[in-house]
């Protein structure tokens, strides 16, 4: 029988209680200056703007400098103007948020007249006059203006997002994580008596928002996939927690007179090898992910990988004395260190 | 047969009938539409990975408020017409329409027509009157003109010339089409022209023309004449403009009397647009013309003129558009015409559109990682448990079949999102065999008997696995409620990659312990 953590293992998380929460205090407040005073870098999902991504024939010579003067030379402000695949068809991601306007006597982007005409009519013939409704088109423009200038190439994907839909996605992502923090909240009350349910949310909300925070100090970028990380973490991180809660509620009926720290650290003990393995087995599956699903699928993987890992950490380390905490602060003395004998079970 | 061997056989038909299903996606469509035994629908790759446009269309409703407004005016003003009172002025500015009078009588000859439309006062000074639509009435319009720009989108779709075929077009929300084109079968660009255009067809009588719009509003030193506004017909080929049209701003005849409308060509072989009016129009148009022979007809379509022909002859009920359109640009502005215009504007929110490149290369990229994460799960799982790890394999694997047969029986979509749903489920779902395999070791430590542990350890599992799933559950819920395409595929194949896998671990892993040891009493257990 191979183990992963000897059955006899004690090891006093609970007296350590006061580093992790060091630790934990220390990651969180990093991570919420990084979201406070540098915010996180926002993807087009929830920033608005104009995303294309275009692979150009094998050989082409081409790099970011060409790329970001020919957008600007066809009234693009600010392009950003990254390279990335590995193969020697080069790849590149074109974003920009702002275009300028159109100078009456045309701007130098490369296109042929016929070009220009036949994107004129489809603008006026589509109503786009504002800036924001133009921005379709200016993809047009650039693919033909790349294609005249540079090569053959692609089209990979043309994401575009509005500044109205830009903003309800946000709204709506945050108004999703606090229904379902609010329905978890709920359901850990049904299920486990109001004493676990505040340890529970402490650790739920210290996953999602170091998680937040990591992606806030790596300047990582936070799109709609990454949320639906985050909302998956929310779900995924309490599996663990649930198995040491569980635990204790079982180690608590087992006798009468017992003393909640060393209740709580024996039932973390026992439940260790199985919240590691749970925790492993996922976080294999998200790192395989991470390795071989490509740039689409990379961000929500990194989110889940590092929640995962926190996940974890806090169902040993914070979940357990959040409530013991919380006890010996607020409590009917239950958790203070003398036993006491309990009226019920 | 023994109750075991009833439940032993119906796990076996259930896994079965899903791993049926899920084979079935890969018949082509046609020829599960002809044999009886296949399943006719199953499950729907999303856009990100057969690739396609995806787009939300807004739609102006304001614009259609606006619009419901003015014809109010010229009901009033027809009215006004008719009962011998005067209206000085009206216009339609932030969603309501103001009524200019001289007080007195006329005012009240506009309170009661108001009263009698409709319409909701909302201030009035002196002799200007304010009126809005009523809520319902705002209501009714909108819902209107959503459902007549969804019926010209579907239109021009569907349209069996030129049309995309297994594109969709649905309403979504109170204000926005979703539109999705799948494959790569029309470049963006034509789909814009297609779908996006107004095509909005005008003909209208010359009144006025210079070379230019300085030299045409210099001939008017006081302003442009009431009712009429310039438009410009530029050079096709160097975009600038040729001559400069004072036009009235209400059109003589519109596209909507439109019988048909198709790619032609002239003289020179280059492509037109031949169009044909129906019998109204063609009464319209006849009248129309032989009323101004001499005069120059401009034909406006989107605010652009086309040509300007002088009108020579009555002409019945044909015609005739000359651009210089490509064939495909002819044939597409011939199904917008076809299909006719749409009465508000929209325009493109939100845009998802991915490559077939890109498309084939994400399927490549999940299959790979879905296969590569089940690999070294169900390595590590029989590594690590041995016999019951193999249990936990083949109850995983049945879980996967379980997942994709109920994906396929609710046709549901498949997105990049989604494969990294079933991944995560892959390792979610041991998870739960890992809760009961712990508990047995340890029951089994704690000195009871392999059989003994077994019942234990399923037992206490039960509501450890349930809670833990429930929560999942729960996000995964709330996902699916905000979540917009491809994410929304990432909440189905987890929401039913949590059910199944607690039932694979619970049912399915629990069967394999009955089957062996089961009733037997074994020494030990391969744990």
């Amino acid at each position: 029988m191979i183990e992963i953590v000897p059955s006899g293992t004690h090891i006093d998380f609970i007296g350590h209680r006061r580093i992790a929460f060091a630790i934990s205090g220390v990651l969180l407040l990093a991570g919420l200056a990084a979201i406070f005073f540098q915010g996180l870098r926002l993807g087009i999902d929830f920033a608005g703007g104009t995303e294309v991504a275009v692979r150009f024939d094998a050989g082409t010579k081409v790099d970011e400098g060409v790329l970001r003067s020919l957008a600007g030379a066809c009234s693009i402000l600010d392009p950003t103007v990254v390279r990335y695949g590995e193969t020697d068809a080069p790849e590149f991601l074109i974003r920009f948020n702002r275009t300028a306007e159109v100078p009456a006597g045309g701007d130098d982007c490369p296109l042929t007249d016929e070009q220009r005409e036949s994107l004129a009519a489809v603008d006026q013939a589509t109503g786009a006059n504002s800036a924001s409704s133009k921005t379709p088109s200016i993809v047009d423009r650039l693919t033909m203006a790349m294609r005249n200038q540079i090569g053959a190439l692609d089209i990979l994907s043309v994401e575009y997002v509005g500044p109205r839909v830009g903003d309800e996605l946000r709204r709506d992502g945050l108004s999703a994580l606090g229904i379902a923090i609010v329905l978890i909240l709920i359901y850990i009350a049904f299920r486990f008596s109001s004493r676990f349910a505040p340890g529970a949310v402490i650790a739920l909300i210290h996953d999602v928002l170091i998680t937040a925070g990591v992606f806030a100090i790596f300047r990582l970028e936070f799109d709609l996939s990454v949320l639906a990380a985050l909302l998956a973490i929310l779900g995924y991180s309490l599996n663990d927690t649930i198995i040491v809660y569980d635990r204790i509620r079982e180690n608590m009926s087992l006798r009468t007179k017992y003393d909640l720290e060393d209740v709580m650290n024996r039932s973390v003990n026992q439940t260790l090898s199985r919240t590691l393995l749970t925790s492993l087995t996922t976080l294999a599956a998200v790192i395989c992910l991470l390795l071989v699903g490509g740039e689409v699928i990379f961000p929500f993987a990194l989110a889940m990988a590092i929640g995962i890992v926190v996940g974890t950490y806090s169902s040993i380390f914070i979940a357990s004395p959040a409530v013991l905490y919380l006890e010996r602060r607020f409590g009917d003395g239950a958790g203070s260190a003398a036993t006491k004998k309990r009226s019920a079970a | 047969m023994s109750g075991l061997g009833w439940r032993l056989s119906g796990a076996l038909a259930c896994v079965g009938l899903f791993a049926f299903l899920t084979i079935a996606n890969f018949v082509p469509q046609e020829k599960r539409l002809e044999s009886p035994l296949l399943p006719d629908g199953g499950l729907r790759l999303g856009l990100d990975l057969q690739g396609g446009i995806h787009w939300v269309l807004g739609v102006d409703l304001e614009a259609a408020i606006d619009q419901e407004l003015g014809f109010m005016a010229e009901n009033l003003r027809e009215v006004a017409e008719e009962k011998a009172f005067t209206v000085s002025g009206t216009r339609v500015e932030d969603g309501a329409l103001v009524v200019e009078t001289d007080g007195g009588a006329d005012a009240e000859h506009v309170a009661s027509w108001a009263k009698d439309a409709g319409l909701r006062s909302v201030g009035s000074d002196g002799g200007v009157l304010r009126y809005e639509l009523t809520a319902a009435a705002t209501k009714a319009v909108k819902q209107r003109g959503m459902a007549q720009v969804l019926e010209v989108l579907r239109r021009r779709i569907a349209d069996p010339i030129q049309g995309i075929p297994d594109s969709v077009v649905t309403g979504q929300g109170e204000d926005r089409i979703l539109v999705q084109i799948p494959g790569g079968q029309i470049d963006r660009t034509r789909a814009r022209k297609l779908l996006e255009v107004t095509g909005h067809l005008e003909f209208k009588i010359v009144r006025d023309s210079a070379p230019s719009e300085e030299l045409l509003r210099a001939k008017y030193p006081d302003g442009l004449p009431a009712g009429t506004g310039i438009a410009t017909e530029r050079d096709k080929e160097t975009d600038r403009v040729l001559t400069a049209y004072l036009l009235p701003d209400q059109a003589d005849i519109t596209g909507e009397y439109l019988k048909d409308a198709r790619v032609g060509f002239d003289r020179q072989q280059r492509p037109i647009v031949d169009f044909q009016f129906n019998t109204e129009g063609g009464r319209i148009f006849s009248k129309l013309t032989s009323e101004n022979i001499g005069a120059q007809l401009a034909i406006v379509l989107d605010q652009r003129v086309y040509s300007a022909p002088s009108i020579r002859s009555r002409i019945a009920s044909r015609g005739q558009i000359e651009g210089r359109f490509t064939a495909q640009e002819a044939a597409d502005l011939a199904v917008v015409l076809r299909s006719g215009s749409l009465p508000i504007p929209v325009q493109i929110e939100e845009e998802r559109t991915v490559g077939p490149a890109l498309g084939a290369d994400s399927i490549a990229r999940g299959l790979r990682a879905s296969a590569l994460g089940l690999v070294v799960i169900l390595v590590f799982v029989v590594g690590y448990y041995r016999m019951s790890g193999g249990y936990a394999s083949l109850a995983l694997l049945a879980n996967l079949v379980l997942l994709m047969g109920v994906m396929s029986m609710f046709d549901a979509t498949l997105t990049l999102p989604g494969i990294a749903g079933i991944v995560l489920t892959v390792g979610m779902a041991v998870d739960a065999n890992v809760i009961i395999f712990e508990r047995i070791r340890e029951e089994l430590r704690a000195g009871k008997s392999p059989r003994a542990a077994i019942a234990t350890g399923f037992n206490k599992a039960f509501w450890t696995i349930m809670d833990a799933n429930i929560t999942t559950l729960i996000t995964a819920l709330v996902l699916f409620e905000y979540g917009t395409g491809p994410i929304k595929g990432f909440a189905v194949t987890l929401s039913i990659g949590v059910v199944t896998s607690v039932f694979a671990a619970l049912v399915f892993t629990r069967l394999m312990f009955e089957v062996y040891p089961g009733t037997r009493s074994v020494p030990s257990l391969s744990i």
